[in-house]
């Protein structure tokens, strides 16, 4: 009678524990954005002169965008650009390689993407003093089975130029 | 001598509790972990995110269209010519929604220009939706010029031999946000929604939805 007490009661703990565990292997991830602007927050900058500043981005695990330079016409870039009206101008920008990938599905077509974190190496000019600058990041994301549509992703920073 | 039942008993009374503990414990989890999701999902509602599979599974996607009589829409065609889905009425139709921009789309159009060509006979017809103008304002007439194009040109190199419609994000909403891409639905005869697809799946898994959609 005792053992059975005891079994009972163990059969019931782990019961209770593999309800609780199976609801979190199928908790599926929900990412609220693609792709995340990390920093800088805020730079300092040669007033005037073109000055290199690092932006560095995070790609949502489980996700890819297409590097600058993908290699099909209809895929869409990621393109960092700056709007008139900031107070900084983007000079240019120097985009990382991409990483060549096939999906699992068709290994014969090759992408060239950015996972995981990457940086863009941009070139701006900001005249002298504070400026809030709204820089943008055009992107298209996919995973292996699917894509979402493209976005713009705002990289907003302050620019002291000095 | 004495204490040996009223330890005994202590310590099923405290097992029992540990038991009662960990199933609200667990319960709770469940609940807060729903909460949780369907706070994100709401805040996600508009964004349309990505949710990929927990599991290395294909994850099978169930419309909530499915059982219901599929949102009729006119839309216009590549030649400029309007194509409802009301034209096609009795015929089991693949509403597939793709962009030129979509990888996984640009793989199976080939399955399905061929599984278009295996069961037309059959009274099937595929209506290829393109969502080109995602970001495009109603007034961007160079940018829809442009997206018009590359649908064009994406159909001619694919050798696409059915209709090709344009501003597929117009109909968007009724047909559940149109988030992630490529994504179908399956129309019988009767105008109900067979069967739906989200996301790349295989040639296979898209022929036994046509079936399905064909009443077979």
């Amino acid at each position: 009678m005792k053992n059975q007490v005891w079994i009972a009661i163990a059969m019931l703990s782990l019961g209770a524990l593999a309800t609780h565990g199976q609801s979190a292997q199928k908790r599926p991830l929900v990412k609220a954005d693609s792709v995340t602007f990390l920093f800088p927050e805020q730079v300092t900058v040669s007033a005037g002169k073109p000055s290199q500043v690092e932006l560095r981005f995070r790609v949502a695990p489980g996700l890819h965008i297409n590097s600058h330079t993908p290699m099909d016409e209809f895929l869409i870039p990621t393109v960092f650009s700056i709007p008139e009206g900031s107070g900084a101008r983007l000079e240019s920008a120097t985009y990382p390689a991409g990483i060549v990938i096939a999906l699992p599905v068709d290994p014969t077509t090759k992408l060239s993407v950015y996972t995981g974190e990457f940086i863009i190496e941009a070139r701006i000019v900001a005249t002298a003093g504070n400026h809030r600058v709204q820089g943008q990041l055009h992107y298209q994301a996919c995973d292996n089975n699917e894509c979402l549509p493209p976005k713009t992703l705002n990289v907003t920073m302050d620019v002291i130029g000095k | 001598m004495r204490f040996i039942p009223l330890r005994r008993n202590t310590l099923v009374l405290g097992a029992t509790l540990l038991i009662l503990a960990i199933f609200a414990w667990a319960g709770w989890a469940n609940w807060e972990y729903r909460r949780q999701q369907a706070e994100r999902l709401l805040a996600n509602a508009g964004q349309g995110e990505l949710v990929p599979a927990a599991d290395a599974g294909t994850p099978q996607y169930v419309s909530p269209l499915e059982g219901k009589a599929a949102p009729a829409f006119a839309l216009v065609d590549l030649s400029g010519k309007k194509v409802s889905l009301a034209d096609y009425k009795g015929k089991a139709v693949m509403i597939n929604f793709w962009a030129t921009w979509c990888g996984p789309c640009r793989i199976e159009t080939p399955w399905i220009v061929e599984l278009r060509q295996k069961y037309a006979a059959q009274g099937f017809e595929v209506l290829g939706i393109d969502t080109e103008g995602d970001d495009l304002k109603p007034d961007d007439k160079t940018g829809w010029a442009k997206a018009t194009a590359a649908a064009n040109k994406f159909a001619t190199e694919e050798k696409i031999p059915y209709p090709v419609l344009l501003d597929g994000d117009s109909i968007s909403r009724d047909y559940g946000g149109l988030d992630n891409l490529p994504t179908s639905l399956f129309v019988d005869r009767k105008g109900l929604v067979a069967a739906a697809q989200v996301g790349l799946t295989s040639e296979q898994d898209i022929e036994s939805k046509i079936r399905k959609a064909l009443g077979e």
